[in-house]
């Protein structure tokens, strides 16, 4: 087995990395690091239940390997406590009974977390437009755009 | 697929790439994500990776005077986002954002995507008469995109940049992605065109198609008939024409080739022209005009519940991604489990050798058939598939032996070293012919799984008064459950010796009873834990993972998971049968329904499930909620090597329901009624006995939801042409009739159970499932309405036979009704019995007491505060004296035997709004309205979730999904092709109503609404379709290619 030695930040911890070149950062998270809260629902970038924060924009941890992270500043769900928006994001969602598995609901709060630190004013076309890669199977997505929209209220007022 | 690695090099130039890429066994990435997919597909991984992002110099975007260059490197994301190319080329910015996902698009780039010369960008860079600047061994030269598409591929190339001229100031530009959903799909085609405007001259034209199977390509010829010419003189309808023919498109099983041409050349002729082919029919039907809501609905919704909206108990912890699934165990000492699939559709077993996977270093253990000590056999009603296969292969997800290993790794490798020797024997694929006589047999006992029929009166005397009479069929789709947690799970042998296997399901007890066959075991030595489970929709029903989970922790005596990857769930798990539904409906002169002759045949696939029950269950809704005197209905369901199929949400009634409806609103056209109006002229009444002749419970509510439906504000929204032309709007609606519960003929037990727990918590023991329906909210608001407490105070205990009681499976819309019940049931004890325990110790009599928020109180009292905590109450009376009442009861049933036949029923009515494309023949759904009668509800959100949810499904099963088979393989291998709806695929509104009344005498409470979402979705966009085009769709996922024929004329 070749293997792949790589440098990257995990959440602000500083990670050094052995593993096979084509070792997928979703398998490493769940199965190496214990980080569980990032899913794997199809293995090759179709549903966004893995996404992850990838140099602060969402990418899908199913389709990064090992070798692609050297360098690289990684911040799963569990990372996101670190952000005071996503506070506010989560208890948004979680009000707005957002989710019902909730098997998606790390990857949406993560892709919507980094929308509305881009653009905390974001509109319905911008919460769909930016949530376009997540899929959902018990909701009517109308829920999470709720849930989002009452986010953006929710920061708004922060802020005031 | 055994996992290799492979090494990677990182390329510090183009140049040194190439050298690096003289090996063939190499491969040049960027971003790298089309890799999983295509090595999903079977595509050979290459033995060394050439890392081309460490290139410096090809990371930006330069927008000059007369040309923009983007280098190779630019990631797709910045394409949408870059200010200034949005403004120089808003085209390529338009396109940009139809490629793939939004986080994809943050890894792949420009380069990637003109590199494997399937790319979604290449129309648009085609049409902009794009160049590349490209090192080759033979060095680095510009040469135009067009020329480079034609060059031979064989050899490596580094594309550094692309090099765009900027159009001239006021040119004409189009562009479209067409594909299988509104966002996030594969393409079918993409088109590009660009027209370069002297004043209103066309000074030249490119124009371009490509995208996914669609050779990347200019199309000359149209060029040459626009260039030169004064736009008012274009002959579009000659163009669209000429492009018929100039378009070269492959078709496949998605989409044919015909569909592809046509939709690209609408797509460029109204793009540049705004003209369309074809006459538009706007309104076939008169819009009928809301009134006041007579009818006392609530609107679902946050705002409107105030108080009564609570959060669910599991939701922070879902959204934060702490809650545990049961796929998410790890233990130190944990084997992983990994399955081995026939991937052949029809075979004998010769021989199965799995000695080498058994000398791998890491391999713990391997089960086959010889592994299993009882019943090599399962299935919820008739045991007919296998665990392991032994003799034949029926489909190519058959089991065929397992592994547990030390890691993923080596239990993949080890199922690349069982060696199987088959017999491949004929295929059979479809159900009608699977019936003939001659057919090859799937099971020793022929392909006709079952064939059940129900008659009333007599239709011949019925079509012999009939004034009119339609015929149609209606086809429906294997629809995938799309579950987003696959099924998996974990096994162990605890230190009782109890074998406990924990794996998302939907009853559990049932789970043991099977697992207890196969395994020769008794029950008690065996726990089965089916909660939490990531969504199941029906599809978790029968048992996927546990017999390979439990073989595995037996022969290892280890703790071992095992979760399906996607592609193996698509392979190995159950889905909705698909149906042909031919069905003869007769009304006289005044639009009384007369007589109907219905005929289904079924597709069970290789093992039956609940296949039968499901066709049942579609012959007992055959009649929707209409009184008709004559009826003969009949149904068949054939075995076939097409995957399994089996439970889903709806259960038959919503195939059902989608010809009905549809029966309903073309009888109405051909009498020149109101379709609404038919429809009351023929509703049940209530009182009256079911479909079936069946005694059924009180509140039927159907009239008020025709009512509801007639007054509804969507009727007052725009029809007809949209204002740019170039979709047709239409509106329709259907009833909604859903059976609860198994029905009078299976054993319908539940149950459930109340205690105080040692730390004061009221425990609510169910045997049911949290699925993501709201199960543990539902269970807070019955019980802590039941008990006067606060919801606070209950925590709901499910889906585990070690703790909870027997309570039925969390199926057919049954667990609304099994909370409610049991908690009803169960409450004057277990409140008598807290009240005597909180005398004892308030030295008070009981009579002076009484249960509230946070404990027990002082009847009559205003001070809000309990006397004493449920705490302190269960400290007080210790452990060994907390009250505990347990409950069962039988879900109710009618007593009629002839046939299995519901007794309960929810009421619903859906309203649809939907866009139909005049350039695609693709149908959004713009409003989707859903009036709802399933008694009080018992909590706003899962109720609002479970119909919107359901909905979306709907929409799903009307517009994009089937899971596509070929020979009894799956076409549709994953979420790449198979299309569950996506946000971009949500309706632009959803509303939910709520009737919650019960007549006075009404003992049943709540209803069940897991199914009513899905139920009249299907016939609702059909007759909305039929509205606005005059045509209603019989096969669902609508086919466009037919829509737009039927708008062309040419249907």
């Amino acid at each position: 087995m070749t293997g792949e030695h790589v440098t990257f930040r995990l959440n602000g911890e500083i990670i050094q990395l052995d593993a096979p070149g084509d070792a997928c950062l979703i398998d490493l998270l769940r199965d190496d690091f214990g980080h569980m809260a990032a899913k794997k629902a199809c293995g090759i970038g179709r549903c966004g239940a893995c996404t992850v924060l990838m140099n602060g924009v969402p990418v899908n941890a199913c389709l990064l390997m090992a070798w692609q992270l050297q360098g690289a500043d990684i911040v799963t769900p569990e990372g996101l406590d670190r952000l005071s928006e996503a506070t506010v994001i989560r208890q948004a969602l979680a009000a707005e009974n957002a989710f019902q598995c909730g098997y998606c609901a790390p990857g949406f709060s993560i892709v919507l977390t980094a929308l509305l630190r881009e653009k905390p004013d974001a509109g319905e076309a911008d919460i769909r437009a930016a949530l376009e890669g997540n899929l959902c199977r018990c909701t009517g997505y109308h829920s999470i755009i709720r849930g989002a929209l009452a986010a953006v209220a929710a920061l708004a007022g922060e802020t005031q | 697929m055994a996992a290799s690695g492979f090494t990677v090099v990182r390329a510090a130039s183009a140049d040194e790439a190439l050298s690096f890429a003289a090996d063939p066994s190499s491969r040049l990435v960027a971003g790298a994500t089309a890799l999983q997919l295509e090595w999903a597909k079977g595509q050979p991984r290459p033995q060394r990776l050439i890392d081309l992002t460490r290139i410096v110099g090809l990371s930006s975007i330069e927008v000059g005077v007369d040309k923009v260059r983007i280098g190779a490197l630019v990631p797709l994301a910045q394409l949408t986002r870059d200010a200034a190319l949005a403004a120089a080329l808003p085209l390529l910015t338009a396109v940009a954002k139809t490629v793939a996902g939004p986080a994809v698009r943050n890894l792949a780039t420009v380069g990637g995507n003109i590199a494997g010369r399937t790319g979604c960008l290449l129309p648009s860079l085609l049409a902009l008469d794009a160049s590349l600047e490209i090192v080759t061994l033979e060095g680095r030269r510009t040469v135009s995109l067009a020329a480079w598409l034609a060059e031979d591929h064989s050899r490596p190339v580094v594309i550094e940049t692309i090099i765009i001229p900027r159009p001239k100031p006021g040119c004409r530009w189009t562009q479209r992605k067409i594909g299988l959903r509104a966002a996030f799909t594969p393409s079918i085609i993409g088109i590009s065109a660009v027209l370069d405007l002297d004043g209103d001259t066309i000074q030249a034209a490119r124009l371009a198609v490509g995208g996914g199977s669609v050779m990347p390509a200019r199309l000359l010829r149209t060029e040459r008939m626009l260039a030169n010419r004064p736009l008012a003189e274009v002959d579009w309808a000659g163009i669209h024409a000429g492009l018929l023919t100039e378009i070269a498109a492959p078709g496949d099983a998605f989409r044919s080739a015909a569909y592809r041409c046509h939709a690209a050349a609408n797509a460029l002729v109204y793009g540049l022209s705004g003209a369309l082919p074809g006459d538009t029919q706007p309104g076939a039907v008169d819009m009928m005009h809301a009134s006041g809501n007579p009818v006392a609905e609530t609107l679902l919704s946050k705002a409107a519940y105030g108080d009564r909206w609570h959060v669910r108990p599991d939701g922070p912890a879902k959204v934060a991604g702490t809650f545990a699934y049961l796929t998410d165990h790890r233990t130190p000492d944990m084997l992983v489990g990994r399955i081995l699939r026939a991937g052949i559709p029809h075979a004998r077993i010769l021989s199965i050798d799995t000695s080498a996977a058994e000398a791998l270093p890491g391999v713990a253990a391997v089960v086959t058939h010889r592994d299993i000590p009882g019943d090599n056999a399962f299935g919820i009603v008739i045991q007919d598939q296998p665990a392991f296969c032994f003799d034949t292969v029926r489909y190519a997800g058959d089991a065929v032996a397992a592994v547990a290993a030390v890691d993923a790794r080596t239990a993949e490798r080890a199922l690349a070293l069982i060696r199987v020797d088959y017999a491949p024997l004929p295929v059979v694929t479809d159900p009608r012919t699977a019936l003939l006589p001659d057919a090859q047999a799937v099971h020793d006992g022929g392909n006709l799984q079952c064939a059940l029929s129900f008659s009333k009166g007599d239709i011949e005397t019925g079509f012999a008064h009939a004034a009119h009479v339609i015929e149609a069929t209606y086809e429906t789709p294997r629809q995938m459950h799309g579950f987003m947690e696959t099924e998996g799970g974990h096994a162990f042998v605890d230190e009782d010796e109890i074998l406990t296997v924990c794996a998302g399901g939907q009853h559990g007890s049932r789970d043991r009873l099977q697992l207890s066959r196969i395994l020769a075991m008794p029950e008690d030595r065996i726990r089965v834990v089916t909660s939490p489970t990531g969504g199941a929709f029906g599809g978790k029903d029968e048992l996927t993972v546990q017999p390979a989970l439990a073989l595995l922790a037996l022969k290892t005596g280890r703790r071992v998971r095992l979760q399906l990857d996607r592609a193996e769930s698509v392979t190995a798990g159950t889905k909705r049968n698909p149906m042909t539904i031919r069905m003869r409906t007769a009304c006289d002169r005044e639009g009384m329904l007369l007589a109907q002759e219905v005929e289904v045949i079924g597709d069970a696939g290789a093992y039956v499930s609940l296949g039968a029950a499901v066709l049942e269950t579609a012959l007992e809704h055959a009649c929707g909620p209409y009184v008709v005197a004559h009826v003969a209905s009949s149904g068949r369901l054939a075995y076939t090597n097409n995957g399994v199929c089996g439970a889903f949400r709806g259960f038959g009634a919503n195939q059902m329901t989608f010809a009905v409806e549809c029966q309903m609103d073309r009888l109405a056209a051909v009498c020149g009624l109101d379709p609404l109006d038919m429809r009351r002229r023929n509703l049940r009444q209530p009182g009256m006995p079911g479909t079936l002749g069946q005694r059924v419970a009180p509140s039927e509510r159907l009239a008020e939801m025709l009512t509801a439906a007639q007054a509804d504000s969507l009727w007052r929204k725009p029809g007809g042409l949209s204002p740019d032309g170039s979709e047709v709007l239409g509106i329709g609606m259907a009833l909604n009739y859903q059976g609860n519960g198994l029905g009078t003929l299976p054993p319908d037990p539940a149950g459930g159970g109340l205690r105080l727990a040692p730390d004061g918590m009221i425990e609510a023991l169910y045997g049911l499932d949290e699925m993501g329906q709201g199960l543990l909210a539902s269970v807070q608001a019955a019980v802590s309405s039941a008990l006067g407490c606060a919801r606070a105070d209950i925590r709901a205990v499910t889906g585990d036979t070690a703790a909870t009681p027997e309570s039925g499976s969390t199926t057919a819309s049954r667990g609304t009704y099994v909370v409610w019940k049991a908690a009803a049931l169960a409450a004057p004890e277990f409140s008598q019995n807290i009240l005597t325990g909180a005398a004892g110790v308030l030295k008070r009599p009981v009579s002076q007491l009484v249960l509230m928020a946070g404990g027990i109180g002082e009847r009559g009292s205003n001070s809000g505060v309990p006397l004493l905590n449920f705490r302190q109450l269960a400290d007080a009376l210790g452990p060994d004296a907390l009250p505990s009442v347990s409950t069962s009861f039988d879900f109710p049933k009618t007593e009629y035997q002839y046939g299995n036949a519901r007794f309960l029923f929810a009421f619903g009515a859906t309203l649809a709004r939907v866009a139909v494309s005049r350039i695609t023949g693709q149908v959004r759904v713009l409003d989707l309205v859903q009036h709802t009668a399933a008694g009080p509800v018992l909590d706003a959100a899962a109720y609002l979730g479970q119909i919107e949810g359901g909905g979306l499904q709907g929409l799903g099963f009307t517009l994009s999904e089937d899971a596509i088979m070929e020979n009894g393989l799956f076409v549709t291998g994953n979420l790449d092709s198979y299309m569950l709806p996506g946000i971009a695929d949500a309706p632009e509104t959803l509303r939910v109503h709520a009737l919650e009344t019960l007549d006075a005498d009404d003992p049943f409470g709540p209803r069940g609404v897991g199914e009513l979402g899905i139920g009249a979705v299907t016939p609702a966009v059909a007759n909305a379709v039929a509205n606005a085009i005059g045509i209603w769709p019989v096969c669902t996922p609508f086919d466009p290619q037919m829509l737009l024929d039927t708008m062309e004329g040419r249907a």
